[in-house]
């Protein structure tokens, strides 16, 4: 809507905005299963409460194409019943939820005090070391990111990485190449998972 | 006596999750089915009997909060179970929803019942995706054995327990941050009043609860108050959870009375079994990173909410982080800072530009390229964000450096002279990256 | 009404049951700064400067959030309080660009007033400050049609995302990232379209959202009066405020530099539409006309009132007495009510007591796309006086519900029987609606007459025999009805440009050439002859209606928010007056011109 001929509508001249956007996607919607779980999940709450679903919207829509588009966004939104505006700003806001593609393995190594006490600084010096990125950075490979997150609760088995979902702890300096090469011939069976599970048990390879 | 481990005895065995193991070793859902036989208001009188305090950090009455939820609404209520532990140096909830989840599952249950609601969520913070699988299959099978649902043993009572996933912010830990995060918002906190008992999740009365608070809840149904009581100092009552981590030769979760001292604490062989070998020691923090620095010279106070008080810190969530002499109290607040900085939401004004100010400050220091003035200058910002934001992360993010300042100024004086890092330590970074984050 | 009475800085201050500590001290004159407060919004609580102490509470609250009870005894002047204030501002403005002379907001800019007034005497921060899209000017980026955003400058009170959540009901502006990091930002930069975007400007307490139609025009100090008034660009009737920019002196009048909205809780509230705000340049636009025209062999020439009244005198009267039934009139409901009562008087005594008859009123109609939850609806109607013309009787059809009804008028002109149609158009251009079948009329020759009091040379105009020109809705004293029945003054603002009247004048020219003497020699003449006519209803009392003045800006700034309008009514009356003005102003402010706070 033009209300007088002077007032500019075209904003070629105008500056654009620092912002980095997330990416415009292709199509898309969840998958029938997705959508299946979204359902589920969406019935936890109140009937008109659905916004309380979108954390779990957006971790399916993650796992569903490895990060969260414009596009993937949009069609939270529409899920939810709200407004874009509303989903960029809860993805926003918190730090699992990525606008850009990240490696198969983001290893996300705790930087906060009791792991920093056990040495979690030098880990990510050596993690950086061995894949040649720096936090915040993926290899070339599309294999590994490297990340430094806020304390995971596990002070105890410091210092943590948390890969993915998954957890490896007391990863020392020294064993943080090997730890690479470890994943890239293992895979999850690298990971130690989280203290006190004992043999048997789900969630992995039992302690070392 | 030696004290008998409540709430984490079976945890090292195996199958400890299960409901199995928890009907075998600790009488499972038992306190829940006699709950059950008294009234709502019956429950919260023995709660308050039993004097037992919020374990998530505040320590406030759990009995009074529970009072405090309205009951003349035709409103439903909600118990909002807060399994966000992210406060450093905090690991406690961790272990006992992974490994002891049926416990809080009953106190979730005994809890709604008591306040009159008919579901609770637990709001699990995202980084413990393990713990929820184990968590929400246990829960399954709590459905599946008729602990919880409709009717559960023919009471008429009807309960369900969800779990929900944050996905990474520390200030979801903030009661009314988390009923936030929980409407699908970005968890910022709430102006209160209203507070969460009269107006909380979907604008209706809603209790707040900690894990370790919830899981002493059924013990106290089954064992009676005065049991709970009987375990640890007038009005720091029941079992407790510590969680000591840092420079001490085995870092865990222990159970003890609040008895218990903070030196028994790190030194005994039963708990953390004293400092790293050749180390000594310098300072604790007693209560996860938002509280005061105690010395050697507190630590045989009891690490009980009032003792710990009376020294001149808090118990807080119970996060002992132990520092050895190899800590440089600049490089510490530092530390900390770039945590506040990072998890601050930015809604009030004071700790969104006060948090990110003290952390470039300290950044200067630790670097040596820092002044006089600006030890002053750290001192004056961080006493301009104390008691002037919207929720407590402020007077949190302001007590590093304070406590720092206070008990180690010649630490901060010493960068400055000498324009370096003087106690450089072997297991901090080679080559430090002073990064701004945005 | 229940009251409570407290106590603040030693004074005892009664106030509504329920209203806050910030509320009572604004209403008692104290000042009290405050960001994320606005009247009009939610309470939010986050920007922290409103803090103040309550005894018997352990810390300093926030008095927009805390609500006032009997007894309780408020400070903002401890010295507690002032030091945390003055903190809280210092936080404020250590990412603030300090900018103030070449940023828009600069002399009505909330931040810079209580920067001054209550923050600390310099600032202790030595780092490079936060910088998002740019230095300088680059910071201003686009923001959607009508806006522009500078983040650099923005405190993240969040006015703006609480205004489109719950005002605007379509929430396209969000917080992107956290903590210090935080901006305010639309989905993918896609901008905010909506129809009330300009409200956005005025909740911004910064200079970060500007509208591309202000921006860089004029500064506060260059706009030296404000008139209340009446937007008539629907039939919402909004609460406006007209600023007039002084152009140089040798130009002479002042100029129209903007509209904002103006606080009434029973028409606006706090808001007015796009439309209203940015569609105001017609009124002093390239196609105005200043004088009466004539149409000559070759074409329009620009005449005056002498000569124009006797050619139209003789034109009418050859048409009206071959028949009478043949002259008829077409009056867009943008037509004020003394001037549509002016025509009633006219046809009715040109053409006996059934004279309404040949008139036919006309409107435009469009639906405006508004989300379901918006809280200010833009009506339908494009016209602000369909129901004054309902009042005086003129027949309206469905009215305000509907289309004009003006098929017979149509019909007849298509027939060929009609020989003068006189149209009166007061603006903005388009507000008949189609006139095709006038213009096809006239290129057949089955209209041979066609007069038109107008503003702006349409393509009707340009149709015409006799162009005559009257005056855009500021450029006169006005009564109009709105959809809800109130009748509301719009007050005068600029004068009609050139040899342009008022149309009331226009027609009483009009009236006087035909022979009809109807006596009026000012609008006030026409309203009391209103009051007689219409006892008993609410234009009884039309000769009493105050109209505003143009009244110095100093007292008038932020009166796009009277939550802020306070302080330059209590506080800033000893500044020494703006200088270099053409426009007459008063130094104190008007009587009334208090405008109480909604309740909370």
């Amino acid at each position: 809507m033009s209300f007088h001929p002077e007032m500019e509508y075209a904003p070629a001249r105008f500056h654009r905005s620092a912002r980095t956007l997330a990416e415009p996607g292709g199509d898309f919607t969840f998958t029938p299963e997705n959508q299946a779980r979204f359902d589920a999940n969406v019935a936890r709450y109140p009937a008109d409460q659905r916004k309380s679903a979108i954390l779990y919207a957006l971790y399916l829509a993650q796992q569903q194409q490895g990060y969260l588009t414009a596009a993937a966004m949009r069609h939270v939104a529409s899920q939810i019943r709200c407004t874009a505006a509303e989903v960029e700003d809860v993805v926003s806001y918190y730090t699992m939820f990525y606008t850009r593609p990240v490696g198969k393995y983001v290893l996300n190594v705790c930087r906060t005090l009791s792991c920093a006490l056990r040495g979690a600084e030098r880990v990510t010096e050596e993690l950086s070391a061995a894949l040649g990125v720096k936090p915040g950075e993926t290899d070339p490979t599309g294999t590994f990111t490297l990340m430094e997150v806020e304390c995971l609760g596990a002070c105890d088995r410091a210092p943590v990485v948390m890969v993915n979902d998954d957890w490896h702890e007391q990863l020392s300096p020294q064993d943080c190449a090997a730890f690479i090469d470890d994943i890239k011939s293992r895979g999850r069976a690298a990971f130690t998972g989280c203290h006190l599970h004992k043999e048997g048990e789900p969630q992995g390879p039992p302690l070392r | 006596m030696a004290y008998e481990p409540v709430l984490v005895k079976h945890v090292a065995e195996p199958n400890a999750y299960t409901l199995d193991s928890y009907l075998k070793h600790q009488r499972g859902y038992e306190g829940l089915r006699k709950a059950l036989t008294f009234t709502p208001n019956d429950i919260i009188e023995q709660v308050k009997a039993s004097g037992l305090r919020g374990r998530g950090g505040a320590g406030f009455p759990t009995g009074l909060k529970w009072q405090f939820v309205l009951k003349d609404t035709p409103k439903p209520k909600y118990i909002a179970c807060n399994a966000d532990e992210s406060e450093p140096g905090t690991f406690k909830d961790h272990v006992l929803m992974e490994r002891n989840p049926h416990l809080l599952i009953e106190g979730c249950a005994i809890g709604c019942y008591a306040i009159g609601a008919k579901v609770a969520y637990i709001y699990i913070r995202g980084e413990f995706y393990h713990v929820q699988e184990i968590l929400e299959a246990e829960i399954e099978k709590a459905y599946a054995a008729g602990y919880l649902g409709k009717n559960i043993f023919g009471s008429g009572f009807n309960c369900d327990v969800y779990v929900h996933r944050g996905a990474g912010a520390y200030e979801a830990g903030e009661e009314t941050a988390l009923i936030e995060s929980l409407e699908g918002k970005r968890a910022q906190p709430r102006l209160k009043p209203p507070f969460p008992a009269v107006a909380g999740l979907y604008q209706c009365p809603t209790a707040v609860n900690n894990v370790e608070t919830l899981c002493n809840v059924p013990p106290i149904v089954l064992n009676g108050p005065e049991w709970f009581t009987g375990l640890g100092p007038d009005k720091n009552g029941g079992p407790k959870l510590f969680c000591v981590s840092g420079h001490v030769k085995r870092p865990g979760v222990y159970e003890a009375s609040m008895h218990t001292t903070l030196r028994q604490l790190i030194y005994d062989e039963q708990y953390a079994g004293g400092m790293l070998d050749g180390r000594t020691f310098k300072a604790i923090i007693p209560g996860g990173s938002s509280v005061p620095l105690l010395l050697e010279a507190h630590l045989d106070t009891p690490a009980s909410f009032d003792d710990i008080q009376k020294a001149g810190s808090l118990l807080g969530s119970a996060g002992l982080i132990v520092l050895d002499d190899s800590v440089c109290m600049v490089w510490l607040a530092m530390n900390l800072l770039h945590f506040y900085r990072h998890e601050s939401c930015g809604k009030c004004t004071p700790c969104r530009e006060g948090g990110d100010w003290l952390y470039k400050l300290l950044q200067r220091v630790e670097r040596g390229e820092g002044q006089e003035k600006d030890i002053d200058l750290l001192f004056g910002v961080a006493n301009n964000i104390l008691g002037k934001t919207l929720c407590a992360f402020g007077d949190a993010a302001a007590t590093p450096v304070l406590t720092t300042l206070k008990l180690f100024r010649a630490e901060y004086e010493a960068h400055v002279r000498e324009g370096r890092c003087t106690i450089p330590a072997e297991w901090r970074a080679k080559q430090p990256v002073f990064a701004h984050a945005h | 009404m229940e009251t409570v009475t407290l106590t603040i800085d030693g004074r005892a201050v009664t106030v509504q049951k329920g209203k806050t500590v910030l509320h009572a001290a604004i209403e008692a004159g104290i000042s009290v700064p405050y960001y994320c407060y606005h009247p009009g919004l939610g309470v939010d609580g986050s920007c922290r400067v409103c803090i103040v102490r309550i005894e018997k509470m352990p810390k300093l609250q926030t008095s927009c959030s805390t609500t006032c009870a009997d007894g309780m005894v408020v400070s903002t002047r401890a010295a507690d309080v002032v030091d945390a204030r003055a903190s809280v501002l210092e936080f404020l403005l250590v990412n603030h660009p300090l900018d103030c002379p070449v940023c828009d907001k600069g002399g009505e800019c909330p931040l810079q007033d209580f920067a001054y007034t209550f923050g600390p005497n310099e600032s202790r921060m030595d780092f490079p400050r936060r910088v998002f899209d740019g230095e300088g000017v680059k910071a201003d980026v686009d923001f959607g049609p009508t806006l522009m955003l500078n983040r650099n400058r923005c405190i993240l009170c969040t006015r703006c995302v609480r205004f489109m959540k719950e005002v605007d009901g379509d929430a396209q502006i969000g917080i992107v990232d956290r903590g210090y990091g935080s901006e305010i930002a639309t989905f993918q930069e896609e901008g905010v379209h909506s129809l009330i975007s300009g409200n956005l400007m005025d909740v911004c307490p910064v200079g970060a959202i500007t509208t591309r139609d202000y921006r860089f025009k004029s500064r506060p100090w260059d706009n030296p009066a404000v008139v209340d008034t009446i937007c008539t660009l629907c039939s919402k009737g909004c609460n406006t405020s007209a600023w007039l920019k002084a152009k140089p002196e040798w130009a002479k009048a002042s100029q129209l530099i903007r509209m904002t909205p103006r606080f009434n809780p029973a028409v606006n509230g706090y808001w007015m539409c796009d439309i209203g705000r940015f569609n105001y340049h017609w009124i002093e636009g390239e196609t105005r006309v200043r004088r009466p025209m004539l149409r000559r062999a070759d074409g329009l020439e620009k005449v005056s009132w002498h000569e124009a009244e006797p050619r139209l005198r003789d034109r009418i009267q050859a048409a009206g007495s071959a028949d009478p039934s043949g002259v008829r009139f077409l009056a867009s409901a943008h037509t004020d009510t003394e001037s549509l009562f002016v025509l009633k008087q006219l046809v009715e005594g040109l053409l006996g007591p059934d004279g309404l008859s040949a008139v036919t009123v006309t409107w435009t109609r469009s639906e405006k796309r508004q989300p379901p939850g918006t809280t200010f609806t833009v009506p339908s109607t494009n016209a602000p006086n369909v129901n004054g013309a309902r009042d005086l009787g003129y027949r309206i059809g469905r009215g305000n519900d509907g289309q004009p009804d003006d098929a017979d008028l149509r019909g007849d002109v298509a027939a060929g029987k009609i020989h003068a149609l006189y149209v009166i158009d007061p603006g903005p251009d388009g507000s008949l609606g189609d006139v095709s079948w006038i213009l096809e009329a006239r290129l057949n020759g089955t209209l041979p007459l066609l007069v038109v009091q107008t503003v702006a040379l349409s393509e009707l105009a340009a149709a015409a025999d006799v162009v005559l020109p009257g005056a855009a809705y500021v450029e006169k004293d006005a009564l109009y009805t709105n959809e809800q029945g109130l009748v509301q003054a719009v007050s005068q603002a600029i004068a009609p440009p050139g040899e342009a009247l008022e149309d009331w004048e226009v027609l009483t020219r009009v009236a006087k050439s035909l022979g009809l003497a109807l006596g009026h020699q000012q609008s006030r003449d026409v309203r009391r002859a209103i009051a007689a006519a219409m006892p008993d209803t609410p234009y009884a009392d039309a000769d009493k209606v105050a109209f505003a003045r143009p009244v110095s800006a100093r007292n008038w700034l932020q009166a796009s928010n009277p939550s802020e309008r306070w302080k330059w009514d209590f506080m800033f009356l000893d500044l020494p007056p703006v200088k270099g003005h053409s426009v007459q102003t008063e130094g104190t402010p008007m009587e009334g011109a208090f405008i109480p706070l909604k309740p909370v």
